[in-house]
């Protein structure tokens, strides 16, 4: 009896030990109540997987027609939001604005998971993983893909670099020296590490839009550009250095509400929405023109009559007006207006668009452009998702919220917390950029 | 892709990619390396207590990294980049003459003991220097008043060499590991305890130890004029800050008055290792 009481005390003592110092966590027992839904999820995920891996996409909705679907649509996805993290590396790293030290090691947690899901979804999706080699070694020299599949495995070792050090910071592992020592060198050269993040998420988000604006045969996405590189090229790089911003804003404020913490001073929060409503101006400034070159002159001197891709439903009108005005435009003039950054539950609004803006702008590049019909005998189809899909989509989320949590948990991902915890309110609250 | 794989060929593309992809990869490979010949340079140097100071000085917030001019009054706003090494900042000699704006209040002020014949450290140590050429290393008053009656101490054995900033000692309290930052460099030749008045003697390791970063005369009032604010905010509005105000002194254990305080933090914040 003696023994059933003491062990979770024992284990909650020992626990104890690898939280940060200072930092309040919840109780053991309470974490694990948190973790075990998603580790539900995570399983069905595995489960999924597994069906696919053993089947084939058979076990899917997806088929010819339809090869890019939900998972393609999550992978561009999340690779844009996690676009923070390169751009947070830049900003504090290259430009030295000091303020985002404040969530870098957030935004490279999330960074991390964001392209670790993308990667493990595509490895699902293509399939064969004995295989995946094939795509170094074998590569088609002429598809964008090849450059993003280099870019992107390239960028995941960086950002597990980048990882490495906040995971030795943890208050058990800094106590081996050899550890300490390691974290302390390989955090002097970040800066490295950051402009190679850069260097790499430049090209490989950009092919990304690249990949849909080569695309002749599919005059929905077809775009016109300078040299190899359509205009969807940098639209996709600038829609992405934008939002990133925005989606760290999110996922802070929701780890907020969770815990009931503040986290980061009011200050911080205004620099990165400032951040994003500048990008995001520019790039519903150039997604307009490119919006109007298509309408005007791209479509028309391919033969198409580029208003008719508006007349199948669900895709009307409203899906162009979404994007650009609702998506674009809104968050865009919210997150601009200084005085409008004064509020904080503008920040959070304008942020939520501006990451639903970009979602939606890689939903209509995959699934309305396989949608549209582009030769005489063919037709409007419709896809959705089978519940694979939506399992290996629900155990990518799973991973990434069990993953952030024990960061959350066990690393200084916030390193204001404490001090904020402490001092009253007033006195974080000074506007700094 | 590869010179070595079937298909490939010298065209500008290939050669292009692979020149891109190759420095990206090199960059990678050399700063790695870099970084471990450096991790190899620090342990032939024995330099993992620096290290570790560095790296928690790194840690601490902005605003427990003031200046001591700013702290005495000299400089409207400063922050330290040096790790608290005034010998090795440039601007220490300037500052060091500028006549300190606080006033010149009592060493004894706040209700605390801090002779005047002592330098401090700001991780709250003394250090004293005897007439043998040794140096006597002790808890101040406020650190004392922090740790309270600590349940066990771990300390060096006589001949074992402390360096500054590096772990001098260490305390606990309620299973609280505190970690005591020495002030000096030196080697052990005596030790005595929390039911002494100090805790170690050390022969400095240098003819002339560099002394210039410990606290002296008034700027040690306005020090702790700052620690004390530090520590109020600390242990909330209603703990033994609120002492301050009406003229009150700390207690003498703080951990025991208070015990709902997370004393791990604070113990990282005032003992200087987060």
């Amino acid at each position: 009896m003696t023994g059933t009481i003491t062990k979770p005390a024992a284990i909650a003592t020992v626990e104890k030990k690898w939280i940060v110092r200072g930092h309040e966590r919840c109780s053991t027992a309470r974490f694990m109540g948190w973790l075990a839904p998603w580790i539900g999820l995570l399983l069905l995920g595995l489960y999924a997987t597994y069906l696919c891996f053993r089947y084939g996409l058979g076990e899917t909705h997806l088929d010819n027609r339809f090869g890019f679907g939900l998972w393609i649509f999550l992978d561009l996805a999340v690779i844009a939001l996690g676009a923070g993290a390169f751009f947070s590396g830049f900003l504090l790293y290259i430009l030295k604005w000091k303020e985002i030290k404040a969530v870098i090691n957030s935004a490279v947690v999330l960074g991390f998971l964001c392209y670790s899901g993308a990667v493990a979804v595509l490895a699902v999706d293509v399939g064969q993983p004995l295989r995946a080699w094939f795509t170094f070694w074998h590569p088609n020299t002429h598809s964008m893909l090849t450059e993003v599949t280099f870019c992107i495995t390239v960028y995941l070792v960086v950002l597990t670099i980048e990882y490495l050090p906040i995971i030795l910071k943890n208050r058990k592992f800094k106590s081996i020296p050899s550890f300490l020592v390691f974290e302390w060198e390989l955090h002097k050269l970040m800066p490295v590490f950051a402009g190679v993040g850069v260097f790499l998420s430049f090209f490989h988000q950009g092919s990304l839009g690249g990949l849909f604006g080569v695309m002749r045969g599919r005059p929905f996405a077809f775009r016109e550009g300078f040299s190899i590189w359509p205009t969807t090229f940098f639209l996709f790089v600038l829609s992405a250095a934008a939002v990133g911003p925005s989606f760290i804003i999110l996922t802070t404020k929701l780890v907020e509400k969770i815990t009931g913490k503040r986290l980061v001073k009011q200050d911080i929060y205004r620099v990165l929405a400032k951040t994003t409503g500048v990008l995001l101006t520019v790039y519903v400034a150039l997604k307009s023109l490119d919006t109007l070159l298509w309408l005007n002159s791209t479509s028309i001197r391919a033969g198409v009559a580029p208003w008719e891709f508006y007349e199948f439903r669900p895709f009307g009108h409203a899906t162009l007006f979404t994007e650009i005005v609702i998506f674009g435009m809104i968050p865009a003039l919210l997150l601009l207006s200084r005085r409008l950054r004064e509020r904080p539950g503008v920040i959070t609004l304008g942020a939520v668009l501006a990451c639903l803006g970009v979602v939606f702008n890689r939903f209509v590049m995959t699934i309305q452009t396989l949608a549209l019909p582009t030769l005489s005998f063919d037709e409007f189809m419709i896809y959705l998702p089978n519940w694979v899909e939506y399992a290996v989509f629900g155990g990518v989320i799973a991973y990434a919220v069990i993953v952030y949590s024990l960061s959350y948990r066990y690393l200084n991902l916030f390193p204001q917390e404490m001090e904020l915890q402490l001092a009253p309110k007033e006195v974080n609250d000074v506007s700094v950029r | 892709m590869f010179p070595f794989v079937d298909g490939f060929q010298w065209t500008f593309g290939h050669i292009l990619f692979l020149t891109v992809f190759g420095m990206v990869v090199a960059t990678m490979a050399v700063t790695l390396f870099v970084v471990i010949q450096r991790v190899l340079d620090h342990y032939r140097k024995d330099r993992v207590e620096h290290v570790q100071w560095q790296s928690d000085f790194h840690d601490l917030s902005e605003m427990d990294r003031r200046c001591r001019h700013e702290l005495a009054g000299r400089v409207p706003r400063r922050e330290c980049h040096n790790a608290f090494d005034c010998g090795e900042c440039r601007e220490h000699p300037k500052f060091e003459k500028i006549e300190p704006a606080t006033t010149a209040l009592s060493l004894e002020a706040f209700g605390l003991d801090f002779p005047a014949d002592r330098l401090y450290h700001r991780g709250h140590t003394w250090v004293r220097l005897e007439d043998d050429g040794t140096m006597t290393i002790g808890l101040d008053d406020l650190g004392k008043r922090l740790l309270g009656a600590p349940d066990r101490v771990e300390l060096p054995k006589p001949g074992d060499e402390v360096s500054v900033n590096g772990a001098a000692w260490y305390a606990f309290r309620n299973e609280t590991p505190v970690r005591v930052l020495s002030p000096v460099d030196g080697v052990v030749v005596a030790t005595g305890g929390p039911d002494q008045d100090w805790y170690l003697k050390v022969r400095p390791t240098r003819a002339n130890p560099n002394l210039a970063h410990l606290l002296r005369g008034p700027e040690v009032s306005a020090w702790l004029r700052r620690e004390l604010e530090r520590l109020q905010i600390l242990v909330g509005v209603t703990g033994a800050g609120a002492a301050l105000a009406d003229g009150g002194a700390l207690m003498e254990d703080l951990p025991g008055a208070q015990p709902e305080t997370n004393w791990d933090g604070v113990y990282g914040k005032m003992f200087l290792a987060p």
